[in-house]
């Protein structure tokens, strides 16, 4: 019994000081395993902008396709243009209008072409003068059902744009009045290339 | 005891209802997913992409100066939806959105097509539960821009690929035309593997407003364009002599006319005017038998025009000279026929040489001449000249006209003796040219040509023909009988029409009995060939007119024959001959 008291030499911590709470520490593993704020942050926010990228990205694609399809009908209609002008230029060059505006503007069949030999200045052909009617009196024959309306070109306006024109280009006009120089027996030909 | 026996059959019942459903299921999905994938697929994509037909144009027809003679364009058919017309319509007039009753909107779109509105109308409420109905076919662009700009929303459009023929009637013969389903007539019909298109194919997924969606480009097959037929005619040239036969053949009532021109040389076809001509733009200008290229196609007895084959062969046979002596009677029965031979008028026992046979155009002097070739000779050079088959022109239906073998003839003694003067016997106006075109070429036939290749959209040329020249007759004997033929244009009845001061001319008359009903009547068809200048042969000439009323001989279509020399003068620069002709006796 006297041993009683020996038998506890140290008196029990609980009862001097709180009990201390004890954790086990965590291992290396465990303390990355932590979920952590920044990684989040920036995983989250770059989901974030690539979903964004990709939203502008198809935005922009479409945007895209609309311009392609813009384009694609101009230049179709374009085309459709051209082609309508084209048309409408091989009507316009057409022997029967040609022929019936030259008539028009009073022009005439030219007469038995004369040759000249250059090398040697000898003349050949016969002349005739210019004069007659390319068509008779008959008028154009051979049809052309596309020239549905009058194509004759009015003559007055077209001379005076001649004149103008003339007027504009005669510094041009003038330096092609001075004959290029050419040595006998040889054609003089212009050096413009 | 029970009561487990019990739950284990309600567990039982359970689980089967259980595996009979999800069985239900994986058989399902054995079926979309594997059985009908390709079909479902397909479904699906069909609903959100859609074919669209990519139109190459149709190549175009050319003159040897690349003038175009058929072209290609845009043409479109205005169509509709009746079911979504409604009693009042919205349109844009002067940029301003109205709401006006249909049948203004009905009218306005008549104003502007030109059609009547009462068939417009008509073709609206035809079935009012349709989706499409044609409004009016084959506008102009500018027309079609004009009934779009109203923006009216039950108006829909499809294009239809046209053809144009920019110079109407002129070479209307060669180029043909179109119908409704494809080509018709002529090059267009005989080229069309070179002039088709290869239509192509874009296939995309789009979305409601039939925008592509971007990257969903399925299929796509480029469209070819058709390549470019090249012709060797020059269409001016081509113009002026179906002018001149027309102003000539209308002057003498003449039913038809034609007039051929060839490069000596190379036996290109510089004009081949047919008169009447089809405008193929509008195919009821000619009737139907006119429609077509009687040049290539029609052969006909073409009378003395023929006569040089015989001056040639005898030529070549050393048989005669240019001064060969004859005495020509009134009338003359070929040794074993008994069938008279004739001439246009009585020479009255003249004695005449070869070369006054030649320029008088003396049937009987011609028969008795022949007379020096056997049967099968007379076949043989018909037919090296190109008698009896189609020239290498190819044109569409092309006639090679009748040669009548020795096997006939030995028995038909007259027709032995008639083809000599181009009766009995027949032939196109191509088959004459190229007569003379050998001729003009020192015997040597060289293959005709109307088409010098096929241009095909990357550049390079098919079918270009290759032409290697066949002797018929010697040098000698084309040249001779070139020489022997001037004095027609020097000395005959014809030479003040014919003749062109400065220029030698080779020039040979026919006038040809038409047979009718099994013989001949009144009725001609008559010709004129030039081959000049004649001391070195550029082009050769044959006009011909059909059945004129009022001038029935070959001076007929000797202005037109000179009108065209004259303008191929003009046109390809030809310098007047230097050397004077041979003068060759008429007579002894």
């Amino acid at each position: 019994m006297s041993a009683l008291p020996l038998a506890s030499p140290r008196p029990s911590r609980s009862t001097t000081t709180p009990r201390r709470h004890l954790e086990v520490a965590p291992t290396r593993a465990a303390r990355l395993a932590r979920p952590k704020l920044l990684p989040a942050i920036v995983t989250i926010s770059g989901i974030g902008v690539i979903l964004l990228a990709q939203l502008l990205l198809s935005i922009v694609l479409a945007d895209g396709a609309y311009t392609i399809a813009g384009l694609q009908t101009e230049q179709r209609d374009l085309q459709r243009q051209e082609q309508a002008l084209t048309e409408q230029l091989e009507v316009l060059s057409s022997t029967q209008n040609l022929t019936a505006n030259a008539e028009h503007l009073g022009m005439v069949a030219s007469g038995n072409p004369v040759f000249l030999d250059v090398s040697t200045g000898a003349v050949s052909g016969d002349p005739t003068a210019a004069g007659g009617s390319l068509t008779g009196t008959s008028g154009n024959q051979i049809g052309n059902s596309l020239l549905t309306e009058s194509t004759l070109v009015d003559p007055v306006p077209t001379a005076g744009a001649g004149a103008s024109s003339s007027a504009e280009d005669s510094p041009a006009s003038g330096g092609s009045a001075t004959p290029g120089a050419s040595t006998p027996g040889t054609i003089p030909s212009p050096t413009t290339r | 005891m029970t009561h487990s026996r019990l739950t284990a059959r309600r567990l039982a019942l359970t689980l089967f209802a259980v595996f009979a459903v999800v069985g239900v299921f994986v058989v399902k999905l054995v079926d979309i997913q594997v059985v009908r994938a390709g079909e479902l697929t397909a479904a699906a994509e069909a609903r959100r992409s859609s074919e669209v037909t990519v139109w190459g144009d149709r190549g175009e027809i050319v003159d040897a100066n690349g003038t175009v003679l058929a072209d290609s364009v845009d043409r479109f058919d205005i169509t509709a939806s009746p079911k979504s017309v409604k009693d009042t319509t919205e349109m844009t007039v002067d940029g301003e959105q109205v709401v006006v009753p249909t049948t203004e909107a009905v009218a306005k779109i008549a104003e502007i097509t030109g059609a009547p509105a009462a068939d417009l109308y008509a073709a609206l409420t035809a079935d009012p539960a349709s989706d499409f109905t044609y409004l009016v076919k084959s506008v102009t662009l500018e027309t079609f821009t004009k009934v779009f700009d109203l923006d009216i929303a039950w108006v829909y459009s499809e294009l239809r690929p046209s053809r144009t023929y920019p110079r109407g009637a002129i070479a209307g013969n060669l180029v043909g035309f179109l119908g409704t389903d494809g080509p018709l007539a002529g090059t267009e019909y005989q080229w069309d593997e070179c002039l088709a298109p290869t239509q192509g194919t874009s296939r995309y997924e789009r979305g409601a407003d039939g925008v592509r969606l971007p990257g969903s480009l399925v299929v796509e097959q480029e469209a070819v364009d058709g390549g470019t037929v090249h012709l060797t005619i020059d269409s001016d040239l081509q113009w002026f002599a179906q002018q001149q036969l027309a102003q000539q053949g209308t002057a003498l009532g003449a039913d038809w006319g034609t007039a051929m021109v060839v490069r000596v040389a190379t036996g290109e076809i510089v004009v081949a005017a047919d008169w009447p001509s089809i405008d193929p733009n509008d195919l009821d200008s000619v009737s139907a038998e006119n429609s077509g290229a009687r040049i290539f196609t029609a052969p006909f007895e073409p009378g003395s025009i023929m006569k040089p084959v015989a001056f040639a062969a005898l030529l070549d046979n050393g048989l005669i000279t240019p001064t060969t002596p004859l005495t020509i009677p009134n009338s003359y029965t070929p040794p074993g026929s008994s069938e008279n031979v004739t001439d246009s008028f009585p020479a009255n026992n003249a004695r005449w040489t070869a070369t006054g046979v030649l320029m008088n155009s003396s049937n009987i002097g011609t028969v008795m001449l022949s007379e020096k070739l056997t049967p099968q000779q007379k076949y043989d050079y018909f037919r090296a000249f190109g008698f009896g088959d189609p020239t290498a022109a190819g044109f569409l239906g092309e006639d090679g006209g009748i040669v009548r073998p020795p096997s006939e003839t030995s028995y038909d003694t007259a027709t032995l003796a008639t083809q000599m003067f181009g009766q009995g016997i027949t032939a196109t106006s191509a088959q004459m040219a190229s007569l003379y075109q050998t001729l003009g070429n020192g015997g040597v036939r060289m293959p005709l040509t109307l088409v010098s290749g096929c241009e095909q959209p990357d550049g390079t040329w098919t079918d270009v023909p290759v032409p290697s020249g066949e002797r018929v007759v010697s040098e000698y004997a084309a040249d001779t009988t070139l020489q022997m033929m001037e004095t027609v244009a020097s000395q005959g009845s014809l030479r003040n029409v014919i003749s062109i001061p400065g220029y030698r001319i080779a020039a040979k008359t026919g006038t040809g009995e038409v047979a009718e009903n099994g013989h001949y009547g009144s009725e001609r068809i008559v010709s004129l060939a030039t081959v000049f200048p004649a001391e070195s042969p550029e082009y050769a000439i044959v006009v011909t007119l059909g059945k004129p009323d009022t001038m029935k001989f070959s001076g007929a279509a000797a202005p037109v024959a000179n009108a065209i020399m004259e303008q191929v003068i003009k046109t390809f620069r030809i310098t007047p001959s230097t050397e004077p002709a041979p003068s060759l006796p008429l007579t002894w």
